[in-house]
């Protein structure tokens, strides 16, 4: 099978700054593959690129296995773009946006009519059939917004913090139809700065740092990367000793910012930690099973 | 699917949408009709008032089509679509779809275009009440004012993709860049009142030739032969409209790919 996308050693310079540092990301057909960071890390711009928004200084893009600098206007038909800002036309309504789109991609008449039918029942627009974008809320503005980048069936679906500007509720919805496009086999690339949004959607998560790639993987690759298989959020007056007795007990210890972090071999009850770190005077103990954000902390370090 | 069909289809859908939305825009519409009809209004009453003037009443008729409704409809109107593209972060989206430009570009013409007819309609019916009169070729009329909606859209594209990164730049721009254009063009003053440097530099403004042309034929009868100057400048003027309309649009994707 082609691979979907495949990124190598991509470098962009904005005046001075080198915003992408030989970035390097394969996604194989129907992966979804998540890339995390912090701001300004480069994960717009990887997407820009790939969507041709944007040149590359030096390396190589291949769009289903062909060079993107050899593909023409025409190819742009392989990509789907959906941002965190919807991009769309407020004083059309929802099948009227659809429509537009869809001539753009030069969908036949036929088949443009069926396209927009389905993608306004299975994103269930139906009822805002006689609404004007401009006054639906925020979170049926970006369902719709999703669905018009899948307009012309992509070959990937590129999301660039699809939930970011949307209330919780809406941030669920939109989940729940992104999990329904990766369970029928669609390829996505996506970004998030939610780490439970990319562990919940992602087959594979990149995670970045300045411009590259630091660590990739699948999500139990990379929570296998953490020596531990618990965490326990410690508080305490005293850390040096919450240090040294953790050390002494052979669990690593993390600091970041005020907080302690212990990683647990084992899955321990609050009970045994708090019986294990007697005299340390702890204050607050917490303790979960280790996460996309431990591992972040673990393999970036910051928050992404 | 085929190029050309492609193409066609482009055209079409942007075409539809412009002059949906201008549809919907029930305000922004009432002041597109309101603007020339009461220009029209004014200065025929004003015109026909006075006898001595009432040879002037065809001329202007012309000039206040070509040289105000036209202009702030067909290039205010492109200025305006390209910076609400912009804004709506529609732009980014239009350039990751196989959108050709020039089927862009053509989408906004035809979509200024029929806006154009309802404009002229509405202006002549006005004229022809007060007691103007349309003297010439029906037929040379339509070509004159079909250049110079694509010389328009031209120069709005290019105003557009230069200086207006916003609404309210809509209207610095246009300000400032065409109206000295309009005044350049004869709308306002006539050309042999001005200092001869002035009238040296009308000479290579378009909206003069559209002013002249349109006037020669609406409210002199003149014929191809006798405007063939002003038209062998719009057809040149055309070409190199969408030629700038089309550069314009990748000086969009340019701006948007050195981000």
């Amino acid at each position: 099978m082609t691979t979907a996308l495949h990124i190598d050693d991509v470098h962009k310079w904005f005046g001075s700054h080198h915003v992408l540092d030989g970035f390097s990301l394969r996604v194989e057909q129907g992966e979804v593959v998540g890339l995390l960071g912090p701001n300004g890390c480069g994960k717009s711009t990887v997407l820009k690129i790939v969507c041709k928004l944007l040149s590359l200084d030096a390396g190589e893009v291949r769009l289903m296995g062909q060079p993107l600098s050899e593909l023409s206007y025409r190819a742009r038909g392989l990509v789907g773009l959906c941002t965190q800002h919807c991009a769309l036309y407020p004083d059309l309504l929802p099948a009227e946006n659809l429509h537009f789109f869809a001539r753009l991609y030069g969908l036949t008449e036929k088949d443009r009519q069926q396209r927009v039918a389905e993608l306004m029942e299975s994103f269930e627009l139906e009822n805002f059939a006689n609404t004007r974008v401009g006054q639906l809320s925020g979170g049926w503005q970006q369902r719709l917004h999703l669905a018009v980048s899948l307009i012309h069936r992509p070959k990937l679906l590129v999301l660039d913090e699809p939930t970011a500007a949307v209330d919780l509720e809406a941030r669920m919805d939109l989940w729940r139809l992104i999990e329904g496009l990766r369970d029928s086999g669609t390829t996505i690339l996506l970004t998030s700065h939610h780490l439970a949004e990319a562990q919940r959607l992602c087959s594979r998560v990149a995670l970045m740092r300045s411009g590259k790639v630091l660590a990739q993987g699948s999500i139990p690759e990379l929570l296998d990367r953490i020596p531990g298989k618990a965490v326990a959020k410690v508080q305490s007056e005293n850390n040096k000793a919450v240090i040294q007795k953790a050390l002494d007990l052979g669990w690593p210890v993390r600091q970041h910012a005020d907080q302690i972090r212990l990683l647990l071999p084992c899955a321990l009850s609050l009970r045994e930690i708090v019986d294990a770190l007697d005299g340390t005077q702890v204050s607050a103990v917490s303790v979960h099973p280790v996460t996309l954000e431990d591992a972040y902390l673990e393999l970036v370090g910051g928050s992404p | 699917m085929q190029s050309s069909h492609l193409f066609l289809l482009q055209t079409r859908a942007v075409a539809q949408r412009l002059l949906l939305e201008q549809w919907r825009q029930k305000r922004g519409l009432i002041f597109w009709a309101v603007f020339p009809s009461t220009m029209m209004l004014l200065f025929g009453l004003v015109y026909a008032h006075n006898a001595s003037m009432r040879a002037g009443l065809d001329a202007a008729a012309a000039g206040i089509l070509v040289g105000a409704a036209l202009f702030f409809s067909c290039l205010g109107g492109t200025v305006a679509v390209i910076a609400a593209e912009r804004e709506r972060g529609t732009l980014p989206r239009l350039l990751t779809t196989p959108l050709h430009p020039a089927a862009y570009f053509l989408g906004v013409v035809i979509a200024q275009l029929l806006l154009a007819l309802m404009q002229v309609v509405m202006l002549y019916s006005i004229a022809l009440l007060i007691g103007a009169k349309y003297q010439g070729s029906i037929f040379l009329g339509g070509l004159i004012l079909l250049l110079s909606v694509f010389s328009y859209v031209g120069m709005g594209f290019f105003l557009g993709a230069r200086f207006a990164r916003r609404s309210e730049e809509v209207v610095v721009a246009l300000s400032a860049i065409g109206v000295p254009l309009l005044v350049l063009g004869g709308t306002f003053f006539p050309l042999e009142i001005m200092p001869q440097g002035m009238q040296n530099l009308a000479q290579i403004n378009p909206m003069l030739h559209m002013n002249q042309a349109f006037k020669g034929v609406a409210a002199y009868g003149m014929g191809l032969h006798e405007l063939r100057f002003e038209l062998a400048f719009l057809v040149v003027f055309c070409g190199l409209s969408l030629a700038l309309g089309v550069q314009s649009y990748r000086h969009l994707l340019g701006g948007n790919k050195s981000q």
